[in-house]
């Protein structure tokens, strides 16, 4: 941290404070905090320092090669960030995934939304130095890594969806593992509340501190758990993408908008992801995981991979040609709503691919939030937003 | 800012709480943890048998390569190149180890099952020139790592999701 003075200002002296740009917790980004004694009276966010040019790289690249470039925005997060734009590809192909291919990327999303929480509350929690949180989540996540390692045989970054399908069929032995990994969690979950939630000291720092009013939750267009914890029910799951029209569901609205809020919020999320993967796997359909039009373009000697459960990609696959057209679409990712729009032109590669994540939307939170607050109160209020740098910048 | 007044209306997923007794709890809840086994994989010791299909080092065939190039044209990182192999008519892939991000895109869109995916992810070379294989290097290479990763005495087990700790490792015979 470095600070200097700025001067008077109405008869306060206001100190300057740069915290970063090595930032100890999720990713490299500044806040420039302006301070009247220990309150603070302004923040900028300066972000910027690990963008990669996402959006325009992906317009030198194949579509199938554009899948496993976006996931690197969020690792943490891959199926959720390459949904949508699949899913905004195959509109503009004219196919549409099979059910069975459908349910599997549901269940890979939410196992992806769970370890996406667990990872934002261990990082709140040792913004707060509750060191036994951050081991917590991080030790839980790998019980979800290993989950989506089972069903697609990498552990973060997955480049499980492809256009018309997926890549790998559901294992044998998984719903087992799932069941058991569940029962787990829920168990655990008790203890969240008991070392996390519920202790005095989190009490302390996250209750009352970075309120976000309903309407200034809306107005500001935040997203996530972090508008639902504001007491607004949106969730661009309720749209129905993938799967989750035919699953039962309903978003965890919070009430307060504090930061203690957005964690209950995420917290309760996770239990909410686990009932939809268990219904999901209830109900997974039997039948293709990859689309008809692909699948009969596969020489018919690798057709022996496909009764083994793994896809296997016809040679014309890297010259897609979607139509011409505009497409938008979004999903709700673990750190909220993911929009993108694709422009095509009719060529092997997207015309322009225009990405908004949701920490870039979250990122106001912090010019709206901290001020009037202590210095102290700086680290909890970063930590409840479940902030992810790399995501925003892109 | 109306904040002051949220702490009095108190719902019922944030109960009041007794700050001498969730202190207790707490401590308590750690304790018990404390006693569990933990769920750490003690890596260079025992190594994890990975699932099936995992991506690891992609490994070549020679013999099976028919040279169609779609590998090097699917690469997201172009970590394929097709080269000219002296004596061969048709080119051939060559792999760039560095560059490869193992999304295995390259194995399943293979036409002859030449590239394969294989459990060896921990390789270390020690210069980055030498990350970067001809078609002939890499057949052999892939043959190499797969012999060798086969002949692994470290102790092997294999990861179950435990409903106790999380996760657990048992021996594979």
């Amino acid at each position: 941290m470095i600070g200097r003075e700025l001067g008077q200002r109405e008869g306060y002296r206001v100190v300057e404070l740069y915290i970063g740009p090595q930032h100890p917790a999720s990713g490299h980004m500044r806040l420039v905090v302006y301070l009247d004694g220990d309150i603070i009276v302004r923040v900028d966010p300066d972000i910027g320092y690990v963008h990669r040019t996402m959006e325009k790289l992906s317009e030198i690249r194949e579509y199938v090669r554009v899948i496993s470039l976006i996931e690197r925005m969020t690792i943490i997060d891959s199926c959720n960030i390459t949904l949508p734009f699949v899913e905004a590809v195959e509109k503009l192909l004219g196919v549409e995934a099979p059910p069975r291919a459908k349910y599997l990327r549901t269940i890979l999303c939410e196992i992806n939304r769970i370890s996406s929480h667990l990872y934002g509350l261990g990082i709140g929690g040792i913004f707060l130095n509750h060191s036994t949180m951050f081991m917590w989540g991080f030790g839980d996540r790998e019980v979800f890594v290993h989950l989506a390692s089972l069903l697609t045989g990498a552990r973060l970054t997955h480049t499980y969806n492809i256009f018309g399908g997926v890549r790998r069929d559901l294992p044998q032995g998984f719903r087992d593992e799932f069941l058991k990994a569940k029962r787990y969690i829920l168990r655990k979950l008790k203890d969240y509340d008991k070392v996390f939630f519920n202790n005095p000291v989190i009490r302390g720092r996250l209750e009352n501190v970075g309120v976000l009013p309903r309407d200034k939750a809306i107005a500001y267009g935040v997203t996530g758990p972090n508008l639902r914890a504001s007491g607004v029910r949106y969730d661009a799951r309720l749209l129905g993408y993938a799967a989750y029209s035919e699953l039962d569901f309903e978003p965890v609205v919070g009430k307060y908008g504090d930061g203690l809020e957005r964690v209950w919020v995420r917290l309760r999320e996770i239990e909410m992801s686990l009932d939809l993967i268990e219904q999901a796997l209830k109900q997974l359909p039997d039948g293709p995981i990859f689309h008809e039009r692909y699948a009969k373009m596969v020489p018919p000697a690798m057709r022996k991979w496909f009764e083994k459960g793994r896809v296997k990609l016809p040679g014309g696959y890297v010259r897609l040609r979607p139509r011409k057209g505009e497409v938008f679409s979004r999903g709700e990712m673990g750190h909220g709503e993911v929009t993108y729009y694709l422009v095509s032109d009719g060529g092997m590669m997207p015309y322009r691919l225009r990405i908004v994540t949701p920490s870039a939307r979250n990122a106001i939170m912090f010019s709206i939030l901290p001020p009037g607050h202590t210095l102290m109160d700086l680290p909890s209020i970063y930590g409840s937003m479940d902030y992810f740098p790399p995501e925003a910048d892109r | 800012m109306s904040q002051g007044s949220n702490s009095d209306k108190q719902d019922d997923h944030r109960p009041r709480i007794n700050p001498v007794l969730a202190h207790l709890e707490a401590i308590a809840t750690g304790i018990k943890w404390l006693t569990r086994k933990p769920m750490t994989l003690m890596y260079p010791d025992m190594e994890e048998k990975k699932p099936e299909y995992f991506r690891g080092f992609i490994i070549f065939n020679y013999d099976k390569c028919i040279g169609c190039s779609l590998c090097a044209q699917v690469c997201p990182p172009r970590a394929i190149h097709m080269y000219r192999v002296p004596g061969d008519k048709r080119i051939r892939p060559g792999y760039d180890a560095g560059r490869c991000i193992h999304c295995g895109l390259c194995t399943d869109i293979c036409p002859t099952d030449a590239l394969d995916v294989s459990p060896v992810h921990d390789e270390v070379f020690e210069q980055i020139e030498s990350m970067d294989f001809d078609p002939v290097e890499w057949h052999i290479i892939s043959k190499k790592l797969v012999e060798e990763h086969a002949k692994r005495k470290r102790k092997l087990v294999i990861t179950r999701v435990d409903e106790e700790v999380g996760l657990r490792y048992e021996p594979v015979e």
